[in-house]
């Protein structure tokens, strides 16, 4: 070989590394760089622990994250596809994210649960702020009041997973379409290199990986009145997601949609042995039900353990700590000092007791049983082996057949409508009624907060009581009716016998807690 | 080898070069993006473009041919073309007050851009020459009507380029090919299938219900939020509102403002009314909207016309009520807005107006318009639902008739009397200008055979009930006070 050969070769060769050196670069900033998150800032009432909780991303973006143009555009793409609530089954709630009764704070490009991260480009993700934040108001003209850690009895979860594997399947979900929709919304740094990514890698890839979720879906799929119910507003099928997501378990043909709990003042839970997590116990401390809860919004073994665990640390501090919201309407002290006595004699026994936070056999409470069937010892087997597998430590699922529900804290109970387990029963009167006089229907998901009944707005009288146009309930809410499968309001007939005053100063005091 | 290689270099020239050529002047003719500026700011705000023709602009052409080809489709209210809406043409002008022009996809393209809402013209007397002023809410424009005409024509049979072309080289003479046979085809199907889409999506908002000089302000929003318009409660409907002044942002700076006060942000409602110029995030000028956002800081309103006199003794007098009745909710004066409540909202049961405005702004809205400019700095974060209307700055009072924000009171007289005295039905869009009551005559519904908006009161949106303030007064004070707020 000649010098000048050579030289022609060593040329070509430092071109040629320097273009795959771009290539590598261009690659690696437009799809994996990753951008930290900005630090959080009080905002609103809120403290920056809280605007964490809410806004913050738990590392979801790398695996289950959704380019956010496409987030942004789809429910204007479909609103065809956004829920049909209650009676009105062709009127879509509202309009955007907002139909799917999702906590959104007024100024933010997206509602409260939904997590943003540049990896490569802007990714959606969600936390668990999505299901555990609360929204009350306390009469009709007044904006939502937004608690963190609340259960988020609004939002339709079902419906969301539904949306998603709905636009994916429909032929509109295609370059072409969503990139004109994009086209009206873009910012003016969104260059033609970024069109080109959504039009060809991102747009087919999400619709892709969609459309693949649509086999973990399958379960849902079969959901309809009234054998299947549909979660509605508030609830999921907590165990059956943790079969499905987490495990990869065979479907089976159980049901057990229950109510979002709240997630604040977990160190309640330490405060003696026996206690458990999850409404059956399935879990043996809020460690592991907070681990196991994020890895299913993470959908994936976690890009980095120890990162994943420092969130995860963090999260167990900060739910620990978060107190109870108070009652926000005035309260009859000397009527709640009377009530503290019949809770004393009446329901103090498993609600603020050694029992408390512990499995009651079924049979003594004399609840639904359709949740506890949804569980069993070799599932919880089969989850502790996946997340171990992840190279997790945590105390874990119990690894039994469930037997039982636990006896509930009452710590902000006034916030946890509607009640029992499966949100069977709208309101803390109507649980004090015996089982066969309260409400076989209601409307579930309204936001708008009834301080006599102590509950949210579900029924018509409610409604018309407090102002509020019927047909908006209608709109937005779920129908809940307790004739369908693992709806029934049975049970839990404690207290039911009680003289009216009793029960009213009863009422007065569940306000206090 | 040299015949073979010149024969190559003639083929490599076909193959490369004509294409390239062609591909030149393609791009010379298609390519270009031109706003139209001016120099003078008031020429700019009638007639610069804020970005809005790139992506609403209607060729030139077309927007010239339209109302010709479909003069039947026109509001039949004795108004030649574009008049027939209320828009008005200036001398040497062949575009209306408040149409933007520029150049884009090779075509001129025009569109509405501020000033078709925000300016108006005033005439002393019906054979008086009419005097423009700009930075209020145009007394005759009708955007309903036009939104309704371009919703009529985009389902005729006839908005095909068949009919459409002959009238262009009619009024533009011979069109090249590419022209006739591929732009205006291509662009006349593009247009049609816009219209389409905002057809389905704006007619449920009741357009032929706004009448002249009104607009439902956040139906539009929703529909490009895909709110299901044609399913939303009646409450949300029926909620057009006056175009407001736009004079003195600087000193209403941090006010709420929007007639029920749910934005703060100056630049925010600004820029989300140019969306209603047609602009969209990528497309909007901001340099050119940011020359009239820096205008319209310090521009204050015209000073009540001098032929019209002014009791002084009168005024004098009035200024005394004023100060009593008025000060704290609207500022001390016209130029002076100080005032305990002045730019903050009064809940509706207190002011007792017609409350579907109010309704409409609903808090689902208000979320989805954090979303806006996403990406941008100056994303949307200032929209806030409330629950009632906003004390307004009086400044240039005389000059924003009718009154409320549904403008269901034609004058200031009439506002000061109780509702049920107030007129039940009156007429809009007559631009004769009424000193003894103050504001525009609103009791002729016909003149030289152009005929009036009739406006009921009694319909959904239009109650004229509600802000009873100064309605026990005296004839005589409220006399004096409406002659105090003519120095405003």
């Amino acid at each position: 070989m000649t010098e000048s050969r050579k030289r022609r070769l060593l040329t070509l060769l430092v071109v040629l590394a320097v273009v795959a050196a771009f290539i590598a670069w261009f690659a690696w900033y437009e799809f994996f760089r990753e951008v930290p998150e900005a630090p959080w800032q009080a905002e609103n009432g809120h403290s920056a622990q809280d605007m964490r909780f809410m806004y913050g991303s738990i590392g979801g973006e790398h695996d289950s994250g959704i380019p956010y143009w496409i987030v942004y555009v789809l429910p204007r793409v479909f609103p065809d596809k956004l829920p049909r609530q209650g009676l009105h089954k062709d009127i879509p709630g509202s309009g955007g994210l907002a139909a799917f009764g999702l906590s959104w704070e007024q100024g933010k490009d997206l509602p409260i649960g939904f997590t943003t991260k540049t990896i490569g480009f802007k990714r959606v993700a969600q936390n668990c702020a999505a299901c555990h934040t609360a929204s009350y108001r306390t009469k009709v003209d007044e904006n939502p009041t937004f608690v963190p850690t609340g259960p988020a009895h609004t939002f339709d979860l079902e419906a969301f997973f539904r949306f998603t594997v709905d636009c994916a399947k429909d032929p509109r979900f295609n370059a072409s379409t969503l990139m004109n929709a994009i086209d009206q919304v873009k910012p003016k740094e969104f260059s033609w290199i970024d069109e080109q990514i959504y039009r060809y890698l991102l747009i087919p890839l999400t619709r892709r990986a969609l459309l693949q979720q649509e086999k973990k879906f399958a379960w849902i799929y079969i959901h309809g009145l009234p054998q299947w119910p549909e979660w509605g507003r508030g609830r999921d099928d907590a165990m059956n997601l943790t079969k499905y997501f987490l495990t990869t378990a065979p479907l089976d043909t159980t049901l057990g949609p229950t109510d979002m709990p709240s997630v604040w003042n977990l160190k309640k839970y330490k405060s003696h042995p026996g206690t458990r997590l999850n409404l059956a116990g399935d879990s043996w401390d809020a460690n592991s039900v907070i681990i196991d809860s994020a890895l299913g919004l993470v959908r994936a073994q976690p890009p980095s353990n120890e990162a994943f665990l420092d969130q995860v640390h963090w999260l167990n501090h900060y739910l620990d700590e978060y107190p109870a919201p108070k009652f926000p309407f005035p309260v009859d002290a000397a009527k709640a000092a009377a009530g503290k006595a019949v809770f004393d004699a009446n329901c103090a026994a498993c609600h603020a007791s050694e029992r408390t936070g512990t499995v009651l056999p079924v049979a003594e409470v004399g609840t639904e049983i359709e949740r506890l069937k949804s569980w069993n010892k070799g599932a919880a087997i089969l989850a502790n082996e996946t997340v171990k597998a992840f190279g997790i430590e945590r105390r874990g699922l119990v690894e039994a057949d469930p037997t039982g529900y636990v006896a509930s804290f009452l710590d902000g109970i006034w916030l946890r409508a509607p009640y029992l387990h499966n949100g069977s029963v709208p309101s803390l009167r109507e649980l004090l009624k015996p089982a066969a006089q309260r409400a076989p229907f209601f409307y579930r998901g309204y936001d708008l907060y009834d301080p006599l009944d102590i509950g949210f707005v579900t029924q018509k009288e409610q409604a018309d009581r407090l102002g509020a146009p019927w047909d908006d309930v209608t709109r937005v809410a779920t129908e809940y009716d307790v004739r369908w499968r693992s709806n029934s309001n049975q049970g839990h007939e404690f207290g039911v016998t009680l003289p009216q005053a009793d029960k009213d100063a009863l009422l007065e005091y569940l306000k206090t807690l | 080898m040299d015949r073979w290689r010149r024969r190559f270099c003639i083929l490599l020239a076909i193959v490369v070069g004509v294409p390239l050529v062609i591909g030149i002047l393609l791009a010379m003719r298609f390519l270009p993006d031109r706003p139209v500026t001016y120099a003078n700011i008031e020429d700019h705000f009638k007639y610069g473009s804020t970005g809005g023709y790139r992506s609403a602009g209607f060729p030139y052409w077309i927007w010239k041919a339209l109302p010709v080809v479909f003069k039947d489709r026109l509001p039949q209210n004795g108004g030649q073309g574009y008049e027939a809406f209320g828009m008005v043409f200036e001398p040497g002008h062949d575009l209306p007050v408040g149409v933007q022009r520029g150049r884009n996809l090779g075509v001129d393209r025009v569109f509405v851009n501020c000033a078709l809402c925000h300016h108006t013209t005033v005439r002393e007397a019906p054979d008086k020459p009419p005097h423009l002023y700009l930075g209020t809410g145009s007394a005759k424009l009708n955007l309903g009507a036009f939104y309704q005409f371009l919703f009529d024509i985009a389902v005729d049979e006839r908005f095909t380029p068949d009919n459409i072309v002959p009238e262009i080289e009619r009024q533009a003479g011979r069109l090249n090919p590419l022209d006739r046979s591929v732009v205006y085809p291509l662009a006349i199907a593009l247009m049609q299938q816009r219209m389409m889409w905002l057809r389905e999506r704006f007619l449920p908002m009741h357009p032929e219900e706004f009448g002249p000089g009104r607009v439902d302000t956040f139906s539009p929003a929703k529909a490009l939020f895909s709110f299901p318009m044609d399913k939303l409660p009646d409450r949300e409907l029926h909620c057009a509102a006056d175009f407001p002044s736009i004079w003195n942002q600087g000193k209403k700076r941090g006010m709420q403002l929007h007639w029920d006060g749910n934005n703060t942000d100056v630049t925010e409602r600004n820029k989300n009314a140019a969306f209603g110029t047609g602009t969209t995030p990528s497309t909007v000028d901001l340099e050119a909207i940011g020359r009239i956002e820096t205008w319209l800081w310090t521009l204050k309103p015209p000073p009540y016309p001098p032929q019209y006199p002014i009791d002084q003794p009168r005024a004098a007098r009035g200024a005394v009520v004023y100060k009593e009745y008025c000060a704290s909710c609207h500022g001390v004066s016209g130029q002076d807005f100080t005032g305990e409540y002045v730019g903050k909202v009064t809940p509706i049961e207190k002011i007792g107006t017609d409350r579907r405005r109010l309704d409409s702004f609903t808090y689902d809205v208000t979320v989805n318009l954090g979303q806006p400019y996403a990406g941008e700095p100056y994303r949307f974060k200032h929209f806030v639902k409330t629950y009632g209307y906003a004390n307004l700055p009086l400044d240039g009072l005389w000059l924003r008739s009718p009154y409320l924000h549904n403008g269901s009171v034609p004058t200031l007289r009439d506002l000061l009397e109780p509702p049920a005295s107030r007129p039940q039905a009156f007429f809009r869009g007559y631009d004769v200008f009424d000193p003894v009551k103050v504001g525009f005559v609103s009791t002729r519904g016909e003149e030289n055979g152009r005929t009036f908006f009739r406006f009921d009161t009694r319909l959904p949106g239009n109650g004229n009930a509600g802000h009873e303030y100064g309605t026990n007064l005296s004839a005589a004070d409220k006399d004096a006070l409406v002659e105090h707020l003519k120095t405003f």
